[in-house]
């Protein structure tokens, strides 16, 4: 079994390899944004985190990708729920998958483009509810699949208990299988916030004359490059992801 | 049938609506689109192939054939790295364990691959750590060239940004197939490479299939990994369009979408008539209820 051993041990030293090379990238924005400008002002410095609240358009971005990420936060879920409710128990569950699933594969710049071609079309100009909808979009296949696995650990008998107890289809709905699947529920949420603080391109494309702080970013960087503040923001979005990352670890440990 | 039951039917076929009318229907119009005429305001209805022609021909062209290859290379290599990291976690370790080393792998995933893809133009540049590491092991004598703004740093931005999220379509594949159907192949005598050739391997297919449209077709309309890590005029489709849409040329960007758009249907097709979708999410799916 010797053999069987090093095999082993190679294999996790691989898994080790490649998940350092996927986090080492969060490190460097992190450094440079408390790198002092000049030799003078000690070892670390916060001063580009203080520049992000006087700048009024960073604290509109800031304040659009709150209310943008509350819309999706809140809508996403509701939407996957009735998603993975209508795969378990409509026919054709093959179809309605593949249609819950296609955001996921549609590329960025495409989904963005289609969206606002249809919205100009329709005479929606660019507003926090089209930035809304593309990221309800894009999250939504997410939000679903995290439902789906929560509805797979639960057991249908319970809804034939309830049933058999005189409970009406809402009623066995509401009482029994909402409070069992609400982990699902809350991972559906915290998902759907991450992805919306993440997405840009999709975005960008219709945003129209708001910013979030992803394509407030993104357009900093192609016009005139990258810069410690920019570095503050990443930081900023890093640190709130993995915040929400560990809350949700928290808050449903068994779900982990 | 009763208001209640007319209502509930309605809340089940929301999510199908959504997706119809805002992404097919515009992928549709987008289409349409791409038969346009270009005016000085942005675009007319018309039926013309000159935005097809414009872009098959000359240097797009070009750039077409570009962004299929290094897609390609990105799908393959990150299969590669992908597939034995989701068999060896579905079938040679602990439940619990696994769950860790798949959350260490979601987490990078859902930190934008932009910011992610940022910080490769400091690892990979002339005075990165990579670099100085190469420098300092005395494999190289000065700083090499050809890490950054080369498309050896685009593979490198594709693969980091696509390949986390293909291990788990793949790690639920693998870990929903019959542990007997395995041990059927022991037993009737198959050694350890052909049983994986013969019953794991096309057991996982589903998922595969799964991971390799997600990558390859994100990789075909990618358009922020090609701007920062491609370098000045590197042009893959995706970052094309952006631009082409910085011109105003709206049915040019149109008809460029809608190619990649094809690609994804072609794949999304086969993959659809050749497995059972709800295969591949296997055990997320398993149980099934009829009230």
């Amino acid at each position: 079994m010797r053999r069987a051993g090093a095999a082993r041990a190679s294999l996790w030293a691989g898994i080790a390899a490649i998940l350092l090379m996927l986090y080492l990238p969060l490190l460097p924005p992190v450094l440079f944004s408390i790198a002092p400008e000049h030799a003078g002002e000690g070892p670390v410095t916060l001063r580009w985190y203080g520049e992000i609240w006087e700048s009024e358009l960073l604290s509109g971005a800031i304040a659009t990708s709150l209310e943008a990420g509350a819309i999706v936060a809140v809508v996403t879920p509701v939407l996957s729920l009735a998603a993975a409710m209508a795969i378990r128990e409509l026919r054709m569950p093959r179809l309605l998958l593949l249609l819950v699933l296609l955001p996921l594969f549609v590329p960025g710049v495409s989904m963005g483009l289609a969206t606002a071609f249809f919205f100009r079309i329709l005479g929606i100009a660019p507003s926090l509810v089209t930035i809304a909808m593309v990221q309800t979009l894009w999250a939504l296949p997410f939000a679903t699949l995290v439902v789906l696995t929560a509805m797979s650990s639960f057991d249908p008998v319970y809804l034939e208990a309830a049933y058999m107890a005189g409970a009406n289809r809402w009623r066995a709905f509401r009482d029994i299988e909402l409070p069992l699947i609400r982990p699902g529920i809350s991972g559906a949420a915290t998902f759907s916030l991450i992805l919306s603080f993440n997405e840009t391109i999709r975005t960008s494309i219709v945003q129209g004359p708001l910013n979030t702080v992803q394509t407030y970013i993104w357009s900093t960087y192609r016009e005139v490059g990258l810069s410690p503040s920019l570095y503050a923001l990443m930081t900023l979005l890093i640190a709130v992801t993995f915040a929400l990352v560990g809350a949700y670890l928290l808050r449903a440990p068994r779900e982990a | 049938m009763s208001v209640a039951a007319w209502g509930r039917r309605a809340f089940l076929l929301l999510p199908a609506a959504f997706v119809t009318l805002f992404l097919i229907l515009p992928l549709a119009f987008t289409f349409l689109v791409s038969f346009w005429k270009r005016s000085m305001l942005g675009m007319r209805p018309g039926f013309v192939f000159a935005n097809y022609a414009e872009f098959l021909t000359g240097t797009r062209l070009t750039v077409l054939g570009r962004s299929f290859v290094i897609s390609a290379e990105a799908t393959l290599i990150g299969l590669l790295i992908a597939y034995p990291i989701a068999y060896f976690l579905a079938r040679k370790v602990r439940p619990r364990a696994t769950r860790l080393v798949l959350l260490l792998f979601t987490v990078p995933f859902l930190v934008n691959y932009i910011i992610r893809t940022f910080a490769w133009t400091y690892l990979l540049g002339r005075t990165g750590p990579v670099n100085a590491l190469l420098i300092a092991a005395g494999l190289t004598r000065g700083p090499v060239d050809w890490l950054l703004f080369s498309p050896f740093s685009v593979l490198i931005g594709m693969i980091s940004s696509y390949m986390p999220f293909m291990i788990f379509p793949l790690w639920i594949s693998i870990a929903g197939i019959d542990r007997r159907l395995i041990e059927a192949s022991w037993m009737l005598g198959a050694p350890p490479a052909r049983t994986f050739l013969r019953v794991a391997l096309p057991l996982s297919l589903p998922g595969i299939f799964a991971a390799v449209i997600f990558s390859f077709v994100g990789c075909f309309g990618e358009s922020a990994v090609p701007v920062i890590l491609g370098g000045v005029g590197y042009q893959l489709i995706g970052n094309e369009i952006t631009s082409t849409l910085d011109v105003l040329n709206y049915p040019l960007a149109a008809a460029m979408s809608s190619v990649v758009t094809a690609a994804m249907l072609a794949l999304i097709g086969v993959w659809y008539l050749a497995f059972d979708l709800r295969s591949f999410l296997g055990k997320i799916l398993s149980r099934r209820s009829s009230p």
